[in-house]
């Protein structure tokens, strides 16, 4: 027996000895013990009753199910399925980083299994492809292109995963408008992940972070959602900069700087938060103010925020820190950030994390059921639930420096491998997914040390660059071998990436090109635009790009100016554009910025074609879409250095960013796609395919029935 | 009731209640692991959570069951800490309150027992009774042999606090009766020796040492007190209403119980 539960049982002991032996009204000692002794028997009995419930009605369940055909396992050749995504996890990284000897259970399961290069999406972006990984079916058919999508009334970009509105009835009372009811959220994916034919066919799943499962939908199982989940603010991620500089550029994006307010012996600022719901209006948002009490002589800080104090040393995070925002009696919003303090001497920086939906209240659904992400949070304490947790605006912006980044990653991944690892235990049948993003954004922040001539990197010595992608690998390969110690032959592992990486070290502002060649017109006088196409004639622009890979023509009948007119005009624009535009050239290097442009009519079936760019624009190795022409802006030049610690990407022709595939059985495709994931599970667990399915299922070769 | 109309020990015990309550809560949140006992309380809740989300498993359910125990004794445990700060002051406390609140004084014209428990059934023959004027005895003295016990029916003629006396060969043992109203400090037994029982149930000093008698009684009735329609026993309207008020205090507070 454990040290630790034999001296649980002796305090047990005691306290039975205590609250027994006395007289009945004597062994009363207060409300806390009170408290105490009532809530643990009432927690026990409630839990018996439950046990013994769930005990006495499995096996009606069972029986249900079987009247209902739903007999699971019944055609299944394994007993479980363990995928765990690995976010943007490269293959040409990946051999070599074997062939070093630094990945030695990759190593194992290629050796006894299977290793592969996967096939990714048109565009290789991640909520496309994980979109693709969970349906099985082609863009076409989930209605996902890129992280944004356009408003074809005014040219502005929306998410494209999720729409956000209020509630559908309020109150208004002068100024103020009361709420009646929660947001409404609408999934904008279409098609239906493979686990909800697993649920319907009566097999347990755990899915954990997969991106695009926001909002998630109901299907028998649990399900935590991933990339796409907003912060409290609605946006993906806007950090805090509180400092006492009172100069400093506007962040770009992605973040706000608010003033810290001295005075004798504290410093005060805030929180900024959602707008207030009971003004609508974005220049009214609710805030929570902290207070800062600097220690100079001991290089640390007291914070008091929200009631809760901790002390942070310089260069410290807060753990997770419950923030609420009131925004009158009965309205307010529950969130959860961390603090860090960049600085306190001469000036004070504080840097807080984007408020992320507090697990245990979450204001918005982030799990399926809604009780999941509370038991999550109960069990392991707060963590991160917005879609792009780690803050990589927050390095781009030099609001974070290297080891800072790393460090919040981290913490975010170790939350992370606790959840697998509890879903792994709770999940000995079944499907267990999880997907890791630490790999991605790891290598999208870092790939400028592995880059020779990285123009982000080039003031560090080569000798001096820090090994942190190889660390990130071994780190990764590391969490391969405690999940196999946890598997058994009737469990199928494989780890899955949704595409490869690349360097980016040349930026292409394909609105520029667009413009310097004519299918673009500014209006007159003007030589650049605003962001999102602020200053586009569109009375005479043939052609635009926003979001990573999406080029549109400006259709007439679609586009709200649109001059194209549908069929062979617009068929021969795209032939146009996509002779020009492949095989560009960039004049300072040399090289190949764009190796392929793929008309969406030939790489996409299905009935959501209609809202896909009409080209996907492949941008080659060491290239990708321009900062500025990613958010619609138009500018002189098409090629440029990208300077910031963003510096490796997927984001270009996928012929040259395929994922990963390992699996600890043989398979025989030699050329798997993304798109087959979905399918293989379904069949290896006996379910029939549905028949939209695009993705084949490959052959798994097992060598144990279940 | 008091001259307002006022149900006096009702609101002692209400105030009582709200004090201990209060100060209850503050001594918890001072000598308790505050950040375990949270931590404890999330994982209680997660695994009673488990046991819903997980129910077609029942290896999930059984081992979260197991947890539920673990995580409860942890729970206890970590509440062991500031129930020893608290344990002895609030015994004594309750006792004290015990002495004015559990019973209430005799009433004039009503009889009532004075019972002595004797060494030896030898020595039942030989107690006899001496009363105070304004006390009479209304039968015969009755004695139980098998529980060494004589007892005796009195009745008191007025309200007063009186010493009755019992001799036994040639020694006399006093012994306090109350008759009246109100809330006055009562003792139902003055004890022989044993220090801890006299802490819990005398208000008065030991007997002197002696071969004869071990105890006096003197049986108070029980005092019900009404409080929201329902007759209480002061101890059980005090457990509810000083959980109550820590309850009200814990989340005015922020402290975790």
């Amino acid at each position: 027996m454990r040290l630790e539960h034999r001296r649980t049982l002796m305090y047990l002991a005691i306290l039975a000895i205590i609250l027994l032996c006395p007289q009945h009204g004597h062994a009363y000692a207060g409300p806390g013990a009170g408290f105490a002794v009532l809530s643990s028997f009432w927690t026990l009995f409630v839990a018996f009753l439950y046990s013994v419930y769930a005990f006495f009605v499995w096996p009606f369940r069972q029986l249900f199910r079987l009247l209902r055909r739903r007999k699971a396992y019944g055609k299944a050749q394994i007993k479980r399925a363990v995928i765990l995504g690995f976010d943007g996890m490269d293959p040409e990284l990946t051999e070599r980083f074997i062939a070093e000897g630094r990945l030695p259970n990759m190593a194992k399961l290629r050796g006894q299994g299977t290793f592969r290069k996967l096939r990714t999406t048109y565009p290789a972006i991640s909520p496309v492809a994980w979109s693709t990984f969970m349906t099985g079916v082609n863009p076409g058919k989930h209605n996902i292109y890129d992280f944004l999508a356009r408003d074809l009334a005014n040219y502005l970009p929306y998410l494209s995963s999720a729409e956000i509105k209020g509630p559908k009835r309020s109150w208004k009372i002068g100024k103020y408008t009361i709420p009646l009811g929660g947001p409404r959220i609408k999934g904008m994916r279409k098609g239906i992940p493979f686990w909800h034919w697993l649920g319907e066919a009566g097999i347990f799943c755990s899915v954990l972070r997969v991106p695009v499962t926001f909002p998630p939908e109901k299907f028998s199982g649990v399900l935590l959602s991933g990339m796409c989940v907003p912060d409290l603010k609605g946006s993906q991620g806007t950090f805090c900069l509180c400092t006492t500089r009172l100069s400093g550029d506007k962040f770009r994006e992605g973040g706000v700087r608010v003033p810290i307010e001295r005075s004798a012996a504290q410093c005060s600022s805030y929180v900024p938060g959602p707008e207030d719901p009971l003004t609508g209006s974005s220049d009214d948002e609710l805030r929570v103010s902290f207070q800062i009490f600097p220690d100079l002589g001991k290089s640390q800080a007291r914070f008091t925020v929200d009631g809760e104090k901790f002390t942070l040393k310089v260069g410290e995070y807060s753990d997770w820190i419950p923030v609420r925002f009131k925004a009158g009696i009965g309205f307010s919003a529950h969130g959860i950030c961390r603090f860090y303090l960049k600085e306190l001497s001469p000036e004070i920086e504080v840097y807080v994390t984007p408020v992320n939906i507090d697990p245990s209240r979450p204001d918005l659904p982030i799990s399926h059921p809604v009780t999941y992400s509370i038991y999550l949070s109960k069990l392991f304490g707060p963590y991160a639930t917005l879609g792009l947790a780690e803050d990589t605006w927050a390095l781009n912006e030099k609001v974070l420096d290297d080891n800072a980044f790393l460090a919040q990653c981290y913490a975010n991944h170790d939350d992370r491998e606790r959840m697998l690892f509890d879903a792994l235990e709770k999940t000995q049948q079944g499907l267990c997914a999880c997907v890791f993003d630490t790999t991605d954004r790891v290598q999208h922040m870092f790939w400028r040390y592995l880059d020779d001539d990285h123009p982000a990197a080039r003031e560090v010595p080569r000798d001096q660059r820090p090994m942190v992608i190889q660390d990130l690998y071994t780190r990764m390969d590391e969490l391969i071998g405690r999940v196999m110690k946890k598997i058994d032959e009737q469990t199928l592992l494989m780890i899955v990436s949704d595409h490869g990486f690349k360097s980016f070290n040349r930026c292409v502002n394909l609105n520029a090109w667009l413009h310097q060649n004519g299918y673009l017109a500014l209006k007159s006088g003007k030589t650049e635009s605003g962001d999102w196409f602020d200053d586009v004639d569109w009375s005479r622009t043939r052609a635009y790009t926003m979001g990573l890979n999406g080029l549109y023509l400006n259709l007439k009948g679609r586009e709200r100016e649109g001059i194209i007119e549908p069929g062979a005009d617009a068929d021969a624009l795209k032939g146009e554009l996509r002779q020009k535009l492949d095989g560009l050239t960039d004049p300072a290097s040399g090289r190949v910025g764009i190796t392929g442009v793929f008309d969406c009519d030939a790489v996409y079936a299905g009935p959501y074609v209609d809202n896909a760019p009409d080209l996907i624009v492949g941008y080659g190795d060491g290239f990708r879409a321009s900062w500025d022409s990613v958010m619609g802006k138009v500018t002189s030049q098409i090629f440029e250095d990208n300077l910031k610690a963003w510096s490796g990407d997927h984001c270009i022709d996928p012929r040259l960013v395929p994922g990963v595939l390992f699996c600890n059985h043989k398979i025989s495709e030699e050329k798997p796609a993304i798109v087959d994931v979905a399918p293989t599970v379904l069949k290896l667990f006996g379910l029939a395919l549905p028949r939209h399915l695009d993705g084949k299922p490959w052959t798994v070769a097992l060598s144990a029935a279940p | 009731m008091g001259p307002l109309g006022v149900n006096v020990p009702a609101g002692i015990v209400v105030a009582i209640s709200l004090i201990i309550g209060l100060v209850m809560v503050i001594v918890f949140g001072y000598t308790s692991d505050q950040k375990a006992i949270h931590v404890a309380k999330d994982r209680l809740k997660a695994h009673l959570l488990a046991l819903r989300l997980f129910q077609d498993q029942i290896h999930v359910v059984l081992r979260s069951y197991g947890r539920i125990v673990l995580a409860t004794g942890h729970y206890l445990r970590l509440a062991f800490k500031p129930l020893l700060f608290v344990i002895v002051p609030m015994t004594l406390l309750i006792v004290q309150l015990d002495r004015y609140l559990g019973s209430v004084p005799l009433v004039t014209g009503q009889s009532f027992l004075i019972k002595a428990r004797m060494d030896s059934p030898e020595s039942l023959n030989e107690a006899t009774l001496q009363l105070p004027q304004g006390l009479t005895t209304s039968a015969p003295a009755v004695h139980v042999p098998s529980e060494n016990e004589v007892a005796w029916r009195v009745v008191a003629a007025k309200a007063g606090e009186y010493n009755i006396n019992v001799h036994v060969s040639d020694q006399s043992f006093s012994k306090s009766v109350v008759v009246g109203s109100g809330l006055l400090r009562l003792s139902s037994t003055r004890l022989r020796g044993k220090f801890w029982e006299r802490i819990f149930v005398s208000g008065e000093s030991a007997l002197p040492e002696n071969k004869f008698i071990q105890a006096i009684a003197v049986q108070y009735p029980d005092r019900n007190i009404a409080f929201a329609g329902i007759e209480w026993n002061w101890i059980w309207l005090f457990f509810v209403l000083s959980l109550a008020a820590g309850f009200l205090f814990k989340s005015i507070l922020g402290i975790e119980i």
